[in-house]
C-alpha cells in the first residue's frame, strides 16, 4: 500500500464527487436548507402554537347559566385578573367549539348564590373539546381562573370570621436554583444538536459510498480501475477517506445551515422550546476529544458503507442496505436522544452512535468526565479497526468483488 | 513475453478454467476464441491479476501473476467490450491523467503522451471535454488511449468489439493492428471467427474452460482439413 496512490484515488474521487450535482444535492444542499428551514417552521409553529394557546382564550357560557347575574359573576370576578380570557356570547356554545368561535363552555349551577351565600360548594362545569389542544388549554387556564376565585372566597370568608388568613397556608414552599450561572438549561439543545451531528456524520458519507464502489462497478469503471498499478488496498483507502471526508462535508454544511438559521432566528436551534445556548462547556480538550470521537465515527461508517457498496450488485442494491443502515443507525440515536447529561452511563460511551449523542450531550451539558471521553475515543478507534478491516477483506474477495 | 502454465480457475465447484496451457511470443496477437462463458475472460482475468489461480501458473514478461502482481500490472493494458468505463464527470484528459498517475507517470511524461494520443486518434477537438457529452465513438477513442496511456508492452482485449457496430469494430480492429505495429504482445478474447481470422497471428480455442487446441490459423486449417474457421470451431467445441 502507497501513500501516493491512496492519494491520486483520494484526489480523483473528490474531483469527481463534487462534479456530481446528485451527490451534492442530496448531502449537502438540501440537508443544508431544508434542516434549518425545518427547524425555523417546526420552532415558529410551536411559539405561534404556544402564543395561540395563551392568547385570546374565547369562552362562553352554557345556555342554562347564560344569565346577566352569571355572566356578571364570571366576567367581573373568576376572569377579572385573566385580561387574556375573553367571555362571548354564542347561542349554541356546542357548535360554537366545533366550529373554533370559542374554545371552551363555562357551566355554573343555577343554585350558584344561595350555595355561596350558605358557604356551600358550588360545582362549576368546563366544557372543552379534547381532540383540540387549543380548547383543552383553555379549559386548564379557566380551571386556574376558577382556582383563583375559589382561593378569593375562601380568603373572604376566613377574614368574616375573624381569621387571619395566613392560618390557610402554614408552609410557604421557596425555590431557589443553586447551580452555577455557566450551567443553564439547555435541555432541549442536548436533545437535538447531539442526535443531529452523530446522525449526519454517521449517514452523510451515503451518496458518495454508493457512488465511489457500486456506482463504479455498473458503470464498468471498476475492472479497468483494478488492472492499474496500486494494490486494492490504497484503491480502498483512496475511496474510504473520499466517504469520510464528504460525510464531514456534509456535516459543516449542515451546521453552517444551523448557524445560519440561529442568526435568522436564534429560537431555531431548539425548534423554538427554549433560546439554547446557555452554559455550554467550552473545555478545549473536552473538546478536541467530542471531535475526535465525531471524525472517528465517521469514519467508523465509512467502512460500513464502502463495505455494503462492494457487497451490492448495483447501484440500486447499494441504495437498498444503505437506507437499512441509515434507519439502524436511528436506533442507537434514538435510544440516547432523550437522555439527560446528568444520566450518561459508561456504556453509552462505549457504543457507537451512542457514544458521539453522549459527548456532545456532555459539552452541552456543562459536566465534562475525562474518563468516559477517552473510553469513547477509544471504543471508537476499535470500531474503525474493525469496519475498515471488513472493508479491506471484501476488497480482496473475488466472489464479492466480481459478483455481477 | 506470456507464459500460462495448467492454470485452473474453480468458483466453489464450477471450474471456469480448467488446466489450460498456452504461450503468446513477443509481438504476437494471440487470439482466446470461445463461446460465451467459455473461460475467456476468467483467464483474462487472471492474466490481470484481478482473480487469483486456483492453481498453475501464469508469468507475463517473467513475472508471475501471483508473486508480482504490482510488477505484472505495470506491464499491461486493458480494454473491455461493451461500456468504455471511462469517469463520466472527468474529461477525457483527466480519464487518462488518472490512469497515467496510477500507473506511476510523471506529471510531465502524462502531458506529453495525452499530447501524442489525441493526436494519434484525433481527439484534440474534444480532449476536454467530460467524457459524459461524447459521442460512443468518441468515448472508445478516449478508452483505446486511456489503455495505452502508459506505453504497456502487453495489451489485453476482452472481447472489445461486443455490442459495437461495424464502424466502431472496425476502428477496435485498426487500433488492435496498431499496437501490434508498435510492437505490443497482444491477447484478445472474441467469440468472432472473422475477426480472430483477420487479426491474430495465433489463436486458442478454449471451450468449457478447456483449451481445445492451439496454433496458428492457418495450421489449424490444415491440421484439421477445414477452411471455414466457423466450421472448424463447431467440430471443435462438438467433439468436447
Amino acid at each position: 500500500m502507497k501513500l501516493k496512490h491512496v492519494m491520486i484515488v483520494l484526489k480523483k474521487e473528490i474531483k469527481d464527487l463534487i462534479r456530481d450535482r446528485r451527490t451534492i444535492i442530496s448531502s449537502i444542499v438540501l440537508p443544508m436548507i431544508l434542516i434549518p428551514l425545518i427547524n425555523i417552521v417546526m420552532g415558529g409553529s410551536i411559539q405561534k402554537l404556544e402564543k395561540d394557546m395563551n392568547e385570546n382564550v374565547t369562552v362562553a357560557l352554557s345556555q342554562s347559566s347564560n344569565t346577566a347575574e352569571v355572566r356578571e359573576l364570571v366576567r367581573d370576578r373568576i376572569l377579572s385578573k385573566n385580561p387574556n380570557i375573553v367571555l362571548v356570547d354564542a347561542d349554541d356554545p356546542a357548535r360554537a367549539i366545533e366550529n373554533d368561535e370559542i374554545r371552551c363552555i363555562i357551566d355554573v349551577e343555577n343554585t350558584y348564590a344561595e350555595k355561596l351565600n350558605k358557604g356551600q360548594p358550588i360545582k362549576i362545569t368546563l366544557q372543552y373539546d379534547e381532540s383540540k389542544t387549543k380548547s383543552q388549554a383553555a379549559a386548564e387556564i379557566v380551571s386556574m381562573a376558577v382556582g383563583e376565585f375559589s382561593a378569593e372566597v375562601v380568603e373572604e370568608r376566613i377574614v368574616a370570621m375573624g381569621f387571619d388568613p395566613a392560618i390557610l397556608q402554614p408552609v410557604q414552599v421557596e425555590w431557589e436554583n443553586i447551580a452555577p450561572a455557566d450551567k443553564g438549561n439547555n435541555m432541549m439543545l442536548e436533545m437535538l444538536l447531539p442526535f443531529l451531528i452523530s446522525m449526519l456524520i454517521a449517514i452523510g458519507g451515503i451518496p458518495a459510498a454508493t457512488d465511489l464502489v457500486a456506482g463504479e462497478k455498473e458503470r464498468n469503471t471498476f475492472e479497468p480501475l483494478l488492472t492499474t498499478l496500486p494494490d486494492r488496498g490504497s484503491l480502498l483507502l483512496g475511496k474510504y477517506f473520499a466517504v469520510t471526508l464528504f460525510s464531514f462535508v456534509s456535516l459543516v454544511a449542515i451546521l453552517v445551515g444551523l448557524a445560519i438559521g440561529y442568526m435568522v432566528n436564534p429560537n431555531s436551534l431548539t425548534v423554538g422550546i427554549d433560546s439554547g445556548l446557555q452554559g455550554i462547556m467550552l473545555d478545549p480538550l473536552a473538546i478536541v476529544l467530542a471531535l475526535l470521537i465525531t471524525i472517528a465515527l465517521g469514519m467508523t461508517f465509512s467502512g460500513i458503507q464502502i463495505a455494503l457498496s462492494t457487497i451490492a450488485k448495483s447501484y440500486k442494491e447499494a441504495q437498498t442496505y444503505l437506507s437499512f443502515l441509515m434507519l439502524a443507525t436511528m436506533v442507537p440515536g434514538y435510544a440516547t436522544m432523550f437522555t439527560q447529561a446528568t444520566d450518561l452511563s459508561p456504556v453509552m460511551f462505549a457504543l457507537p452512535v451512542m457514544n458521539t449523542v453522549a459527548a456532545f450531550k456532555m459539552l452541552l451539558g456543562g459536566r465534562i468526565d475525562y474518563f468516559n471521553l477517552v473510553l469513547a475515543l477509544g471504543t471508537s478507534i476499535v470500531f474503525v479497526a474493525v469496519t475498515l478491516a471488513f472493508a479491506a477483506s471484501l476488497f480482496k474477495k473475488e466472489k464479492v468483488m466480481f459478483r455481477n | 513475453m506470456i507464459e500460462v502454465i495448467e492454470l485452473v480457475k474453480k468458483f466453489g465447484d464450477f471450474t471456469a478454467v480448467d488446466n489450460i496451457s498456452f504461450k503468446v511470443n513477443k509481438g504476437e496477437i494471440f487470439g482466446l476464441l470461445g463461446e460465451n462463458g467459455a473461460g475467456k475472460t476468467t483467464t483474462l482475468r487472471m492474466l490481470a491479476t484481478m482473480l487469483r489461480p486456483t492453481s498453475g501458473r501464469a508469468a507475463l514478461k517473467g513475472y508471475d501473476t501471483q508473486k508480482e502482481p504490482e510488477k505484472v500490472r505495470a506491464q499491461i493494458g486493458i480494454l473491455f467490450g461493451g461500456e468504455t468505463g471511462l469517469y463520466d464527470r472527468l474529461t477525457v484528459a483527466e480519464n487518462i491523467t488518472y490512469f497515467g498517475e496510477l500507473n506511476g507517470m510523471s506529471k510531465a511524461a502524462i502531458r506529453e503522451r495525452i499530447r501524442y494520443l489525441a493526436q494519434a486518434f484525433g481527439m484534440e477537438d474534444f480532449i476536454n471535454k467530460r467524457a459524459a457529452k461524447l459521442s460512443k465513438g468518441m468515448k472508445q477513442k478516449a478508452a483505446f488511449a486511456r489503455s495505452i496511456v502508459h506505453d504497456p508492452d502487453i495489451m489485453l482485449f476482452d472481447e472489445p468489439t461486443s455490442g459495437l457496430d461495424v464502424t466502431a469494430a472496425r476502428d477496435v480492429h485498426d487500433f488492435i493492428l496498431r499496437c501490434k505495429e508498435e510492437g505490443k504482445t497482444i491477447v484478445f478474447s472474441s467469440h468472432s471467427m472473422s475477426e480472430v481470422d483477420k487479426l491474430c497471428d495465433r489463436i486458442g480455442v478454449i471451450h468449457k474452460g478447456k483449451l481445445v487446441d492451439c496454433g496458428s490459423v492457418e495450421e489449424l486449417k490444415k491440421k484439421h482439413g477445414d477452411d471455414d474457421l466457423e466450421e472448424l470451431f463447431v467440430r471443435l467445441v462438438g467433439a468436447k
